[in-house]
């Protein structure tokens, strides 16, 4: 293979130049095999020397190139649109975060940096040429539906929020209550099967007692909670334990008896299920200094064995603590007990202190409850995963709190896990947004970095059809696997885990990768 | 199909410790499946015993290949110069691969590098359970499909024992009784009358009693003329 690479030295930081033989740099990128070009630029985030490199790419027909440079986000966007213009397939451009993995952690250590610098480059080097260059395609939306399963305050929301993105919404109602909402509303229908990827999903409906199919562009799962039954040893033992949002609600009709109050993880501290959602402690924290604001004289505990509030929700837990809310930790090995013969006697281990409280429990009340019975068939239908507590998992808290880990499905209100109404509304704005957002693009785009089938090594074992989160490989009418790239993430799991190496990752394939390791640490292995 | 299992690795090493140039063959067929020997486990064992050569300082030459299927003559005969090119090969393959290669190339040394385990299918990913032992006298239709010599640790044939409770076999709580699920299998077939009937003592002649077993499919063989013609002797 013919590689044509032009190697960028950045010189952006001030650290860099003041640490680094610049020059020994220059003269190993340009001795090493296939590198056509070397530039050293005074910055490359101001974009005025991106002109420079695409000339100089232009000139010496450059194909592919290697940037030492720092990982700010607006250099990678903007290096890509520059080659791209000096045609360079923008698979092709490496970057090698020089500042962060470099200058930064050996500021005090420049042969050290120096060394590692220099084996960063050759790495990359080595591993540029092998790349092959890659193109993404777009394939239209059948339908432009979003389809929203439930249709309670979070579906409707949904609903609302979607229909302002020019979209059809389709509403599946398991009930028969009638709902006002822009779009369809399907009285009696549950989502009950489905297949397809973000863009182009196949839904298979029950609408009473037919089954119908129903194609979507993206999804919102609007299922709601259920308000089950709390289930663990605390909760059988100690009378009148409650779920919190069943407490909330009798906190604000004045009903919550007298006496102190414990809120606590898990029924089940000793067990394995119950785990509390971030989201729940956000509200048990808000619930605590609630109720201490309104009844001060009534002791406060917040038991646990680990605690995370979200965003700007971490403030209650100042709060609470100012106003005389105890937060009480304990760990795995001495999980709280209440002694059945006196169930109203909570005994902890403090972790902080080490002493054993004994608390007179007026009322109990947990934090993680199992949601939804519907989840269970809507996760198997639309292949997205449960929380362990039986919510639908999203994707990440800070990044996707509306998010399922599939593209084009989303999930909003109790369908997470029970919470208030307007909690419930705002998530389903959320979530119809993000829906109406991806079903108004009208196509979808794929390709790139995804998996790649040998089907003469392929044995058809299913392991990657099984493990793929995505849907993307199944075996096809050669009974060898193939990859759905519409559907594929380029996430790597089924080619990891294939047994006979018939996958591989376009651009992360076996030999690109052992060629950068063994560059980077020498020697064969 | 067979399932395997990967020897630990110091275990691997100090097998093949004595030894300068070693060549690993994995196997396509059943121990790619289980995710024991195919070429994904010969490419990571390659790796592991080059690194931790490498840290014990020994000089070891390894390289590392995968035939469609180590039982079979003409697989191997594929890859006959790497065997003969090394010191010892190691067999990913189940014990049969290694034994093929073993009788092919009598003076060269074969060793395994896998546990051969069990006929099991796989429960779910990652986990593999044995149905079958290959009594090679098929009695499933008489026990609602579910094989008591495999399944039952007694390998009763008259079943449940006195040691059977909750649906649990008393030699591990953990493992099901295996004629508690023939009783409800049959109870769900509405053929209930099997239980009660007494199954007599097995012929195990065509079990591992009788020594080595070999099934031959008469019609199928080629003869003396046929083998000559290919050049099979």
């Amino acid at each position: 293979m013919n590689a044509k690479i032009q190697v960028v030295l950045c010189k952006c930081c001030s650290e860099m130049p003041k640490l680094l033989n610049i020059a020994r740099l220059e003269k190993l990128a340009s001795e090493s095999g296939n590198v056509l070009s070397v530039m050293t630029l005074d910055g490359l985030c101001d974009g005025k020397e991106l002109t420079q490199i695409v000339a100089e790419a232009r000139a010496k027909e450059i194909d592919r190139a290697i940037v030492l440079a720092c990982q700010k986000k607006d250099v990678s966007p903007a290096l890509i649109k520059a080659y791209r213009r000096a045609g360079v397939n923008e698979y092709l451009v490496g970057i090698v975060n020089i500042r962060e993995e470099v200058v930064l952690p050996h500021t005090a250590e420049p042969e050290r940096a120096q060394t590692k610098a220099e084996t960063k480059l050759l790495a990359a080097i080595a591993r540029s040429r092998l790349l092959q260059p890659l193109e993404r395609s777009s394939e239209d939306m059948k339908t432009r539906n979003v389809v929203i399963v439930g249709g309670g305050v979070a579906g409707q929301a949904a609903a609302r929020e979607a229909a302002k993105y020019g979209v059809h919404t389709i509403i599946l109602e398991k009930t028969g209550k009638s709902i006002t909402a822009p779009g369809v509303v399907m009285p009696r229908a549950r989502l009950i099967g489905g297949k397809g990827y973000g863009g182009n999903f196949e839904l298979r409906i029950k609408v009473g007692e037919s089954v119908e199919d129903l194609g979507a562009a993206s999804i919102v799962v609007a299922s709601g909670g259920g308000w089950a039954t709390l289930k663990g040893a605390l909760a059988k033992t100690v009378k009148g334990a409650l779920p919190l949002y069943e407490f909330y609600q009798k906190l604000q009709l004045d009903q919550v008896p007298a006496g102190t109050v414990v809120f606590m993880d898990t029924p089940d501290p000793a067990g394995k299920t119950l785990k509390v959602q971030d989201f729940a402690w956000d509200d048990t924290l808000e619930t605590a200094i609630e109720l201490k604001k309104k009844r001060p004289d009534t002791a406060v505990f917040v038991v646990f064995q680990e605690m995370r509030a979200s965003g700007l929700s971490e403030l209650a837990y100042k709060e609470a603590a100012e106003i005389g809310v105890k937060f009480v930790r304990y760990d795995r090995s001495a999980t709280p007990k209440v002694d059945p013969k006196d169930p109203t006697v909570l005994t902890v281990k403090d972790l902080s202190q080490g002493e054993v409280l004994k608390i007179k429990l007026g009322a109990m009340v947990f934090a993680s409850i199992p949601a939804s019975q519907d989840n269970q068939i809507i996760a198997e239908a639309l292949r997205i995963p449960m929380s362990p507590d039986g919510g639908i998992r999203r994707g990440s808290i800070q990044r996707g709190p509306v998010s399922t880990p599939k593209p084009g499905v989303f999930v909003c209100g109790s369908a997470l896990f029970p919470k208030s109404r307007d909690v419930a509304a705002a998530e389903g704005e959320a979530a119809g947004k993000m829906a109406g957002e991806f079903a108004a693009r009208g196509s979808i785009e794929y390709g790139g970095i995804v998996a790649q089938v040998t089907q003469e090594k392929c044995s058809a074992c299913l392991t990657c059809v099984r493990t793929c989160p995505y849907e993307a490989p199944f075996i096809g009418t050669a009974t060898k696997a193939e990859i759905r790239v519409q559907a594929c993430q380029g996430c790597g799991m089924c080619v990891g885990i294939c047994p006979s190496k018939a996958i591989e990752l376009l651009n992360y394939t076996d030999d690109q990768i052992m060629t950068e390791s063994k560059t980077l640490l020498g020697g064969d292995f | 199909m067979i399932v395997a299992k990967r020897k630990p690795l110091n275990e691997i090493a100090e097998m093949l410790a004595p030894y300068k140039k070693v060549t690993i063959i994995g196997c396509r067929s059943c121990v790619a499946i289980c995710l024991a020997g195919g070429e994904k486990e010969v490419k990571m064992l390659v790796s592991a015993l080059k690194i931790k050569n490498k840290r014990d300082g020994r000089k070891q030459q390894i390289e590392g290949t995968v035939v469609e299927r180590q039982c079979e003559k003409e697989w191997v005969q594929e890859i006959e110069d790497e065997i003969l090119d090394s010191d010892v090969t190691l067999s990913m393959a189940c014990s049969l691969g290694a034994q093929t290669i073993g009788d092919m190339y009598p003076k060269h040394l074969t060793f395994p590098g896998l546990n051969t385990g069990i006929f099991g299918v796989p429960e779910e990913q990652g986990v593999w359970s044995e149905n079958c032992v290959g009594c090679g006298n098929c009695i499933i239709h008489t026990t609602g499909g579910i094989c008591p010599i495999a399944r039952c640790a007694k390998s009763m044939l008259n079943g449940p024992c006195g040691g059977s409770a909750n649906r649990k076999c008393e030699v591990n709580l953990e493992v099901d009784c295996a004629w508690s699920a023939i009783y409800d299998r049959l109870k769900l077939q509405n053929r209930l009358d099997l239980i009660e009937s007494v199954t007599p003592a097995k012929d195990w002649s065509a079990s591992h009693s009788g020594g080595r077993r070999v099934i031959v499919r008469e019609d199928a063989k080629l003869t003396q003329h046929q083998k000559k013609g290919k050049g099979v002797t």
